[in-house]
């Protein structure tokens, strides 16, 4: 298996490289921030695997810095991606921004476009990229892209983050429909609250918002979910593994809710 | 498949004689649980039990037969179920004006009420042991779509209770370390399925909606379900997963 996964320098973007990579996956790291070439050749490391310039037998594990809102950046990152790793069978989009935390009246058009690009647009960039290249391969292929709850439910404060998640959840569904006579698979993970420095620092602005303490968020939020805790990397990174394997074979064009049971109501 | 994943897993599959449950107790074997199979049907319980597992007959709708089933699988498994497949399941087809109120109770009685005696019975038997557990049920896209030509409201009204009492077993049971998701099976090659009955009117069904455009097999929907009980969805619980080759995308 031959995969790329974006946002994977730190938080469920690395843990999920990790899964793929210890499941016997060469992996291709993608991430705008630099940190990513040591969660790379950290993970190589860890697995025993050669970087760049691995040589035949030998898995792989690459780093490569691009932002993936922007077109050319990512298609160049997919052909580098491609060329490391020889090919590629498996997509998971997982790069993402919070956006801003303030109400649409205090929003600004670069805010919410950013928030926008990183979310929706990196996400459709990507898939047009990589399918492009799974469709000529004609071996099939799996995409995963990283949706939330929040793109399932409302939150205050939260529209631009919102409306990019939601748009990730259709986007899959009618990608889905379209690749499926290539035997491509396209499916959302929506988490619900992670441990990750992103729901953390939402829970930072929160706090100071509501003169309330940082702990008091987390307790609230953790109270909240039915299972009592945050979710982790591992727990979304199982539910890729398995999206990725023929056990998923015949599920497509699905949202998979990953939030220990905060579900619709 | 992951030899060893499930070791030590003790799982009861209802309706395990046949089709979707009986895949499911051969993948849940294959990955190293104990099983124990229940069924209406003895004579098929016979020939199931070649996969390894324990039969067990009971009519699913019967509170008291499944109390008793449910303890004696505990006896043959050396503990509680920790692992509940509710497969046990009848399909009939009658359009609303001539569907029968008995013809509903009877649909109702097998997919509803024996979901929710077998899923009670499990869960009541953890709780008491104090041990978590992970309970999948089986719903089907009949509960998310309706479909005009194969008409079977009752069917579709049980499968859609269904997905309503697994979100209620996920909210009520979570504090106890017991998750419980539901598969919605789209069409799947199983003696169950009506579709292929008219091929002509099959191929064309598979070909304009189904996106892969293929009938899904039993295993592809145990694999899933296999995946449900594991730990890699550790996080999940309270959801409805369809395996229908992208129908509910549409």
């Amino acid at each position: 298996m031959r995969a790329i996964v974006t946002g994977a320098a730190r938080g469920l973007g690395a843990a999920i490289a990790g899964r793929l990579a210890r499941d016997g996956a060469d992996v291709a790291l993608l991430d705008m921030s630099v940190d990513v070439m040591a969660s790379a050749g950290r993970l190589a490391g860890d697995v025993g695997a050669a970087g760049d310039a691995g040589g035949a037998g030998r898995q792989v594990a690459v780093g490569l810095v691009a932002d993936v809102s922007d077109e050319n950046a990512c298609a160049a990152a997919v052909d580098r991606a491609v060329h490391a790793i020889g090919g590629v069978d498996v997509l998971v989009n997982n790069a993402g921004i919070g956006g801003p935390d303030t109400d649409v009246t205090r929003t600004s058009l670069a805010e919410f476009r950013r928030v926008l690009d990183v979310n929706l647009t990196g996400i459709f960039l990507m898939c047009r990229e990589v399918a492009r290249v799974m469709i000529g391969q004609g071996s099939g292929g799996a995409i995963v892209n990283l949706g939330s709850v929040f793109g399932q439910q409302g939150v205050a404060g939260g529209a631009g983050y919102c409306a990019s998640k939601a748009g990730v959840a259709l986007l899959t569904h009618s990608l889905a429909l379209e690749l499926a006579p290539h035997n491509i698979r396209a499916n959302t993970i929506a988490p619900g609250n992670m441990a990750t420095e992103m729901h953390w620092d939402e829970l930072r602005s929160r706090a100071a918002r509501s003169g309330g303490t940082f702990d008091e968020q987390v307790e609230m939020v953790r109270a909240s979910v039915p299972l009592g805790r945050h979710g982790t990397g591992g727990d979304i990174a199982g539910v890729v593994a398995w999206l990725v394997s023929p056990d998923a074979g015949y599920v497509t064009g699905q949202t998979i809710g990953v939030n220990g049971g905060i579900w619709l109501s | 498949m992951t030899p060893g994943r499930l070791a030590g897993r003790r799982a009861l599959i209802t309706g395990g004689a046949s089709g979707i449950g009986l895949a499911c107790a051969r993948r849940l074997l294959a990955e190293g649980a104990a099983a124990v199979l229940l069924d209406r049907r003895a004579d098929a319980l016979a020939s199931a039990a070649g996969v390894g597992a324990a039969p067990v007959a009971c009519d699913i709708r019967d509170p008291g037969a499944v109390a008793a089933a449910v303890a004696r699988a505990a006896g043959l498994l050396g503990g509680p179920a920790d692992v509940l497949v509710n497969s046990a399941g009848v399909y009939r087809i009658a359009p609303l004006l001539d569907l029968t109120p008995r013809e509903w109770d009877d649909v109702l009685a097998v997919n509803l009420r024996g979901t929710f005696l077998a899923g009670r019975a499990v869960a009541a038997a953890l709780i008491e042991a104090g041990l978590p557990g992970a309970i999948v049920n089986i719903s089907s896209t009949a509960g998310l779509l309706a479909d005009a030509s194969e008409p079977s409201a009752h069917y579709n009204a049980s499968k859609a209770g269904v997905l309503a009492l697994t979100r209620q077993m996920a909210a009520e049971w979570a504090p106890h370390g017991i998750r419980a998701n539901a598969v919605c099976p789209g069409v799947i090659d199983t003696p169950m399925l009506r579709l292929m009955d008219d091929p002509a009117a099959g191929a064309a069904y598979l070909q304009a909606d189904v996106p892969q455009r293929r009938l899904g097999s039993a295993d592809e929907v145990a694999a899933v379900i296999v995946f449900l009980v594991s730990d890699d969805a550790s996080y999940l619980t309270g959801a409805a997963v369809p395996v229908d080759g992208g129908i509910t995308a549409i």
